[in-house]
């Protein structure tokens, strides 16, 4: 069928709009013509006469006596008789669909309308803005890497050290591992699923435990910061999710690239409140989430089980609190469970593989350095987590937050590079994850204290140079340098974003605006300020770049020689663990000390 | 006080103000009068910043916090 457009701006000046219409009816091969500004109606109404036109579009973008000047056009298209002879409709800053109707036009287009849009009213079709969305899927950040090295000197170094840690610790457990062998063998998906009981796994996993959970499963009594969540509020919930998920859409954030993922973390300590939380951050674009538990749950020897809600930050891992959280996802969304730091390493790998989590993480070096686990035992449970990591096909990345103690980002990745090669040859899918942000080494030594971007991309650029593996930006980017002030937090955060962006990074984690506030729980609508700052962001920077100074391929070649130099230091003491202990890879001068959780649990396999 | 509305809010209610004021003292007080003024038992400050006519503010009450009862999740008579 063909159609014929008239477009008339009834405007002194603006027809940008118009003419983007125009454009858009052309690409569908529609005839049109388009007249220029601040003819009067009387002459556009001439026009119309003249042709066969199917339809006329006017545009109307300055508000001033909008409506009496609409009234009067529209007396004129009666006076003429086009009204029964074309469709009309109006479009433009001054237009609702309300003021339309109310003057008889047959559509109105506020501002926010899409061509898309107005094609429809031509082609006398049904508008369906989803259509023209283009469908979310989950993405893989490992994909297409090779973690072949390019620095033979570290690839070299990497292998002795790994071939320690693994005839270490391949003939050696502990109280995680055996929880987590239970969790894999004994206990039964399916039959969680059914509500089934499990008196044989509870059984013998309590034997693994201390006190407080061993406690929760022979006499009920629960951690003193948390409660069972009622009846009713599981009724309720299924019912507000229901209804939910029956209205999510889940736009995306990148203009145009694939990457980077953009993660958000939630643990507000409730996991209904977590899954609202979710719920936003989905809706308002996030393409993962990362479950945050509390850090008393890493330094317990054991799980508990039920619906827990908790009364301080950080929502408690168990089966059943994260599977709703797992059931609350859309499709789309990764979902991430950390397992980076406590004695329950491995077994939070297999039960947030078997419930379906995409992601892991793990680092043995943070988390014994900076979270409080000894090394000998992070080191045995980290390197069995990681074959379940395999076993699960969950890739995981390699935090560095222990620059945030004071570490060096030299030393930090010394760590990262070691975990990560020991993952890769365990069969793992390690992603790199360095500092994004302002870091102490950063502070005093004063590489950002022109700009964020050099030292950032520098440590980018180091990575690049030594292998090809995934790097994930964290955690979260841009911290220390959000201020409570939620226009700065927001555009610390999106610019940060936005450098990631340039620089092909494949992930990122961001923060809400409330980063900086210490005072209450964090809010949705902080959660909202990023993602939205980060949509702008990627929208204003699409396929260009940021230029780096030549002050980060300097800083790149001088974390690179300090890599190097740690490493090597690690490779002669042929004990990883003891190198540890001894600091090499953070120091308590850097502002580190090794753990005491789970100190002395670990033993040799009978 | 939490009326049919405030139920709805998910977790926080920000405002945003500027207070013509001398200093940051001044401003903190006239926030908070202002939580009291408007029904709230309790508002915190979550950024306050003066400089030269007076103080950009924020302040917050929380509706919700995590592990209360939500009344958001609550179904109301003729609602879906």
């Amino acid at each position: 069928m063909a159609y014929k457009v008239l477009l008339a701006p009834l405007d002194p000046v603006h027809d940008i709009g118009l003419k983007m219409i125009n454009k858009g009816l052309t690409e569908r091969g529609i005839t049109t013509h388009i007249l220029p500004p601040d003819l009067p109606m009387e002459e556009i109404i001439r026009i119309a006469l003249e042709q066969d036109f199917g339809t006329l579009l006017i545009s109307r973008t300055l508000g001033y006596n909008v409506a009496e000047l609409l009234a009067r056009f529209i007396d004129l298209l009666d006076a003429a008789g086009i009204r029964e002879k074309m469709r009309i409709g109006i479009g433009g800053m001054a237009i609702s669909p309300e003021l339309a109707a109310e003057l008889g036009f047959d559509a109105g287009f506020g501002p926010g309308t899409t061509v898309e849009e107005a094609v429809a009213f031509v082609e006398g079709r049904e508008y369906h803005p989803e259509d023209s969305l283009i469908k979310k899927e989950k993405k893989d950040i490992t994909a297409g890497y090779s973690y072949i090295y390019k620095n033979e000197k570290i690839a070299s170094l990497l292998e002795q050290i790994s071939t320690q840690i693994i005839g270490w610790a391949a003939d050696k457990t502990s109280p995680g591992v055996e929880r987590a062998i239970l969790r894999e063998e004994l206990w039964d998906y399916q039959a969680f699923l059914k509500g089934e009981k499990n008196e044989r796994f509870i059984e013998k996993y309590i034997q693994h435990c201390e006190q407080l959970p061993r406690e929760y499963y022979t006499s009920g009594i629960l951690h003193p910061k948390t409660r069972e969540l009622t009846e009713r509020e599981r009724e309720e919930y299924a019912r507000y999710i229901a209804s939910v998920k029956g209205r999510m859409k889940t736009p995306t954030l990148q203009h145009g690239r694939k990457f980077p993922v953009v993660w958000n973390q939630y643990g507000t300590g409730c996991p209904l409140m977590d899954i609202t939380h979710i719920k936003a951050s989905e809706a308002w674009g996030a393409d993962g989430v990362v479950h945050f538990d509390p850090s008393w749950g890493a330094r317990m020897e054991g799980f508990m089980e039920g619906d827990l809600t908790h009364a301080e930050d950080g929502t408690v891992i168990t089966p059943q609190n994260l599977l709703r959280i797992k059931n609350s996802l859309e499709h789309e969304t990764l979902w991430q469970v950390r397992a980076h730091r406590g004695l329950n390493t491995p077994e939070t790998v297999v039960l947030a593989g078997k419930i379906g989590a995409d992601m892991t993480k793990i680092n043995i070096c943070y988390g014994s350095l900076a979270a409080g686990t000894d090394p000998a035992r992070l080191t045995v449970d980290g390197f069995h987590a990681m074959k379940y990591a395999v076993k699960y096909q969950m890739p995981f990345d390699v935090v560095t937050n222990e620059e945030l103690a004071g570490v060096p980002a030299y030393k930090a990745f010394a760590g990262m590079l070691i975990v990560a090669d020991l993952a890769v040859r365990l069969g793992a899918k390690p992603v790199l994850q360095p500092l994004f942000a302002y870091s102490p080494e950063v502070m005093i030594s004063g590489q950002m204290r022109d700009n964020y971007v050099d030292f950032n991309a520098a440590k980018i650029m180091c990575l690049r140079g030594i292998v090809d593996a995934p790097i994930w930006a964290g955690a979260p980017i841009a911290f220390l340098t959000q201020t409570e002030d939620r226009v700065q937090s927001s555009v610390a955060t999106s610019v940060h974003a936005m450098l990631a962006a340039s620089l092909g990074i494949d992930a990122i984690s961001i923060a809400s605006s409330d980063e900086a506030y210490s005072g209450g729980a964090i809010s949705v609508p902080s959660k909202i300020d990023t993602l939205r700052g980060v949509a702008e962001t990627f929208r204003f920077l699409g396929q260009a770049g940021i230029q780096p100074t030549e002050d980060a391929a300097h800083w790149s070649a001088e974390i690179t020689r300090g890599i190097e130099q740690v490493l090597t230091e690690v490779a002669a003491k042929g004990d990883f663990v003891q190198a540890l202990f001894d600091g090499l890879l953070g120091s308590r001068d850097d502002g580190v000390y090794p753990g005491r959780a789970g100190k002395s649990s670990v033993r040799s396999i009978d | 006080m939490m009326t049919a509305v405030l139920n709805k809010i998910v977790d926080a209610l920000d405002f945003e103000t500027f207070f013509i004021c001398a200093n940051e003292e001044e401003a903190k007080s006239m926030a908070l009068q202002l939580v009291k003024e408007l029904g709230f038992e309790h508002g915190s400050i979550v950024f306050l910043q003066q400089s030269g006519p007076g103080a950009r503010v924020r302040v917050r009450i929380y509706a919700h916090n995590p592990g209360d009862q939500y009344g958001w999740m609550e179904k109301r008579e003729g609602e879906h």
